[in-house]
């Protein structure tokens, strides 16, 4: 009898995992696939979405489950899976994380927040939504946010087996960090155990979540031959505000001197200047605040603030948009 | 053929082990088992991992393969080719333009008739820059002598991986091989396979040692000249051999691949041929494209269509005959290709296709050619959908109404096509006024007076925010940094590297100036060539602008690995520039492979720590003074943590670029994500690395060497383990006294040298 409670007409149980790089995504699906293939002995291929995309840029990682006598040949993004992993709860205000769900598929969302607010955020009122404060365990823990996200994950695909995944974590670190299997073993349990679920079943005749396959900005008609750009420049237009992973820089106005140690330490142009009088009438140069539609939070700001003027804060939502001063381009 | 059936009957199966892993994985697997005696190899994504995972294995002593790491791919096919010679066995993996680097290398090893294999990982040829697959790459390969294998699976990479070295060993072919298969699709993608389970098996196949009775130049008691050159009547001669080789390489690939599939239990005949018995339409498509099309060949057949599919398993040589036989009785053909051959109205393979079929009379079959998913653009079963019903259309009308077009390509809508967002600013925008370089007439040296930072915050940047570097790479603010220090325009090219890729992703710049870039070899020729026609147009009164332009070649440690020749070249001749590099310490782009300039025990996915190996084998490269060597005018080195230094070498950079010649700087930069550092520790750990005398800050102005900063002179030297602590990459290092005194002999002895020639003008 086939553990795969629910497949596609190709036979395949998909889940599809939205990140941004760095968090672990990668690593967390392909660990969920070597689970069910070699722990299993399901047939399965894991693969993530590719490009010279850094550290903070949105990702995905795919994972597909089918029966061991069924071959897998398709080599394409997923694009209607069973379960959605959100890694990063900001990613929905770039990326369309829901797309393609499934209409009796799961979401998992690594957030602090209570289902109706995530509900609303991501446009999703009808299915079922697990939450998991994904990184506040990991914080607790000293660990990394994929493992606490796996452990919610073995409890969606319930098919899998978690103490095949514990060995796994005992083997990983067992050797080279062994302080830090208990840690691991425990964000792992904790993801597992601390998961929420609300199901709100969707009306007749609902649809589940269309698929919209990416289409680029421009076309042969309006690229430029060559691949010329002239809009210098307009990367300001891009919003990267989730790219950081908790944390930002924060400004007291009060106790900064004004020393611009923080503008040349910026990797992310964030800091803004207005021109200004000092008390002698003289032309000088202020600082105003920070832009924070561009800044990564790395924090080598604060770290090089002469007068902490600059401190780190963890990010609650909100804070950012509320406190941002926008840099002015012409 | 009775001689190998005797011999098969005798083979059994060989054990397998099961694994879930990719075609990297896959391939560097194969080349770990037959242990290989050299790779020669150069990083590009996405074939890079192969040497990576060697690597690892090495570090754990899982293999003995030397794995040279060469300064480009040029110089990584020269490496192979002289271990073929030499009558090692050798393997090496590459992609894209990193295969079109080595191109001129290749039809000299199938020329001169030396074997091994090499992985070509397909990937999209430049330009423009794409990193993801498709076959531009792998058309090159055609001409070049080569046998090809197409790998459509990680299965498929590491039987072909077995079965090539064999192929290309054999006494009646003696011609090297490629195995190609798609990059990311099949590279990175993990899959379920089977391994045979002791690399004795694999060994035994290949045979344990490279067949004898072969000229190499290993041995100097049968010396041999190798590659005289010849006139034409030689050279007709010598070409209709490899072509022989090649024609007998077809029968003796029958005979390994039956050999291989009764040790494996794994068939790869010359043709996959999926439902084409009585097929009546059919598809033929390369690798991970085909396996993708079977779901719908089999909706195709429960909907009553006669659907097949042709997808090889070998393309050089060419399997025309089987090709003729599998479509004696198709109505109707699409040929599916992920590459064009430009203004040929079809790709390579729609070429051969139709060719190999005219040579049969009977033959109706209608051949309709697409170009599609180039650079890595995903192709989905709906869109093998599309292409058989291109294929129905025809049989039902009796021909092609379009035999040639490209599939996927869009328009576009008007509204979105870009617009200028800022009013370009140039010319006085970036004159600040602030900072003031004079030639001292006394000294020959230049005297520059600096604004307080806070001043130069009124300068506009010359890039827009937006761009995506990782948080906390110091790269992107040690190069605007510079740039505070260069009053009027600037024309800038960055050659392929990571701020390159973060601050040009097409359709976004974050470049507010003049922007180029060109591959990581050849920047600054392209900004040599650039500048000279820059100032010959102003003297022929074509263009009427300022002289105020600085021209920057933007360049990491690595594009002064590859791009060396280039570099000392435009030195030599003295063009008005500047060549900025940031040091990184490693090709990070790529995913943190070994550079030249990664230190002696630092650890990268190259350089692995292991107990058979710990880190980076040599020390650092000190291309600072490699360039000064070429006596141009001015040569720096800086860092994000000395500000006020770095600023000021930037305007005396400008004065010499614009007055006198070429300058060269090095700046050096944190990468948190591989040097594993805390991101906010960025500035700190620059600092650290000055203030150890790893980097000191200096400069050699007209061939006389100044130190800027001397930490020993402020007593504020530290030891090298106060920055190497800092580092992810390094911590192993501070358990390692014997490393760890090699490193601080060669920071130091590389001071000692410093000081003397700060206090000597003359060296």
């Amino acid at each position: 009898m086939s553990i795969l409670t629910k497949t596609n007409d190709l036979g395949f149980f998909e889940i599809r995992l939205e990140s941004i790089g760095g968090l672990g995504a990668n690593l967390a699906g392909k660990m969920l696939a070597e689970s069910g293939v070699l722990g299993l002995g399901l047939n399965g291929a894991n693969f993530s979405s590719y490009g010279s995309e850094k550290k903070g840029s949105p990702v995905k990682s795919f994972v597909r489950f089918c029966e061991p006598d069924v071959e897998i040949h398709d080599h394409s993004p997923i694009e209607e899976p069973h379960v959605i992993g959100v890694f990063h709860e900001a990613l929905h205000k770039t990326v369309n994380v829901l797309s393609g769900l499934k209409p009796d598929g799961i979401v998992l969302v690594n957030s602090t927040r209570d289902f109706e607010e995530i509900r609303r955020d991501l446009k999703f009122p009808y299915g079922t939504l697990a939450v998991v404060d994904a990184m506040g365990i990991a914080i607790d823990e000293h660990t990394k946010v994929n493992t606490s996200m796996l452990g919610a994950l073995f409890r969606i695909c319930d098919f899998l087996d978690p103490d095949s995944m514990r060995e796994v974590i005992k083997h990983t670190f067992q050797k080279k960090y062994p302080h830090l299997v208990e840690p691991n073993l425990r964000t792992f349990d904790r993801g597992y155990h601390e998961v929420r679920f609300q199901t709100i079943p969707a009306p007749e005749g609902v649809q589940g979540m269309r698929f919209e396959r990416p289409q680029p900005l421009l076309g042969y008609a309006t690229q430029a031959p060559g691949g010329i750009i002239r809009a210098q420049g307009n990367s300001l237009l891009k919003d990267l505000s989730g790219s950081r992973q908790g944390f930002v820089p924060e400004l007291d106005a009060d106790s900064c001197i004004h020393c611009a140690n923080c503008d040349t330490v910026c990797p992310d142009l964030c800091f803004v200047w207005e021109s200004g009088e000092d008390k002698k009438g003289r032309a000088q140069m202020y600082l105003s605040g920070i832009d924070y539609q561009y800044c990564k939070g790395c924090l080598k700001c604060v770290e090089i603030c002469p007068t902490g003027a600059l401190s780190m804060r963890r990010e609650e939502p909100g804070y950012a948009d509320s406190h941002r001063v926008a840099h002015v381009f012409q | 053929m009775s001689i190998t059936e005797e011999k098969m009957t005798k083979m059994t199966l060989a054990e397998q082990t099961t694994a879930f892993e990719s075609g990297n994985e896959a391939a560097a697997m194969a080349a770990a088992q037959i242990n290989y005696h050299v790779m020669g190899y150069f990083p590009i994504t996405p074939s890079t991992e192969i040497a990576q995972i060697l690597d690892q294995k090495k570090a754990q002593g899982l293999h003995d393969i030397q794995l040279i790491a060469a300064d480009g791919e040029h110089g990584s096919a020269g490496i192979c080719y002289g271990a073929a010679l030499a009558g090692a066995r050798v393997v090496n993996a590459t992609s894209a333009n990193g295969f079109m680097y080595m191109i001129e290398q290749l039809p000299v090893q199938s020329g001169t008739r030396f074997p091994m294999v090499l992985n070509l990982v397909t990937r999209a040829i430049s330009g423009p820059l794409d990193i993801r697959g498709d076959h531009s790459d792998l058309y090159f390969a055609l001409n070049t002598g080569w046998l090809i294998l197409t790998a459509s699976t990680p299965q498929a990479a590491y039987d072909m991986n077995i079965m090539a070295l064999k192929w290309s060993e054999h006494p009646e072919v003696r011609l090297p091989v490629i195995v190609a298969y798609d990059g990311f699709f099949t590279s990175h993608q993990k899959r379920k396979l089977s391994y045979f389970k002791d690399a004795k098996s694999v060994q035994a196949f290949v045979g344990e040692t490279p067949p004898v009775g072969f000229d190499d130049v290993a041995d100097p008691s049968r010396p041999i000249s190798v590659g005289a050159h010849m006139n034409g009547d030689d050279l007709l001669n010598n070409h209709y051999q490899l072509h022989l080789a090649q024609e007998r390489a077809a029968e003796v690939y029958q005979q390994i691949a039956a050999e291989y599939k009764a040790i494996s239990g794994r068939d790869y005949p010359v043709l996959e041929l999926y439902q084409m018995e009585d097929a009546e339409v059919a598809l033929f498509l390369l690798n991970s494209a085909a396996e993708t099309a079977k779901a719908i060949v089999d909706k195709l057949r429960a909907q009553g269509m006669k659907a097949g599919l042709i997808r090889p398993n070998v393309i050089r040589p060419f399997p025309a005959e089987e090709i003729r036989t599998a479509l004696r009785g198709v109505k109707a053909l699409l040929v599916g290709e992920r590459a064009d051959s430009y203004g040929g109205k079809g790709g390579n393979m729609t070429h051969e296709i139709r060719s190999a079929l005219k040579l049969d009379p009977a033959n109706e079959t209608i051949v309709l050619s697409r170009v599609f998913g180039l650079g890595g653009k995903d192709f989905y079963p709906d869109e093998a959908e599309a292409f058989f019903n291109l294929a129905i259309e025809a049989m039902n009308q009796g021909e092609a109404a379009v035999p040639f077009d490209y599939f996927g390509q869009v328009p576009g809508d008007p509204v979105h096509e870009l617009r200028p967002i800022l009013t370009p600013q140039h010319g006085d925008a970036f004159n600040s006024g602030l900072i003031q370089v004079t030639p001292d007439e006394a000294t020959g040296k230049l005297k520059v007076k600096l604004p307080p930072l806070r001043n130069l915050t009124a300068k506009p940047k010359r890039l827009a925010p937006g761009h995506g570097a990782c948080p906390g790479c110091s790269a992107i603010s040690s190069l605007e940094l510079f740039y505070k220090g260069i009053e009027g325009d600037v024309v800038t090219l960055f050659q392929t590297g990571c701020s390159y890729v973060v601050t040009a992703g097409y359709p976004y710049t974050s470049h507010k100036q003049t922007f180029i870039h060109n591959l990581f070899q050849n920047g600054a020729a392209t900004v040599a060539g650039a500048v000279e026609a820059f100032w010959e147009r102003k003297r022929r009164g074509e263009i009427e602008v300022s002289d105020n332009v600085t021209f920057i070649m933007v360049t990491g440690d690595g594009g002064m690995d590859i791009g060396m020749g280039p570099a000392i070249g435009s030195a030599l001749r003295n063009h008005k520039m500047i060549i900025l590099e940031y040091d990184n310490e490693g090709y990070m782009n790529t995913g943190s492979q070994l550079s030249y300039s990664t230190p002696l025990g630092h650890q990268t996915s190259t350089s692995g720590v292991g107990k058979a190996q710990k880190g980076k084998a040599f020390h650092h490269k000190d291309t600072p003074q490699i360039m000064a060597a070429t006596n141009i005018p001015y040569v720096f080195t800086g860092a994000e943590a000395f500000p006020q230094d770095l600023i000021t070498k930037a305007a005396k950079a400008r004065w010499y670029a614009q007055n006198e010649g070429l300058v060269y700087g090095k700046v050096l930069s944190t990468c948190p994500l591989n040097w594993r550092s805390e991101d906010q520790l960025g500035t700190k750990i620059l600092q650290t690395a000055v203030e150890s005398c790893f980097f000191p800050l200096y400069e050699i102005e007209h061939g006389v060497t100044n130190i800027t900063y001397n930490p020993e002179a402020k007593n504020k030297r530290i030891s090298p383990q106060e920055w190497l602590k800092l580092m992810g990459k390094t911590k192993h290092m501070l358990q390692d006294q014997e490393l760890l005194d090699a490193f601080e002999e060669e920071v130091n002895r590389r001071w000692e040298r410093l000081k003397l020639k700060h206090e000597s003008p003359l060296l």
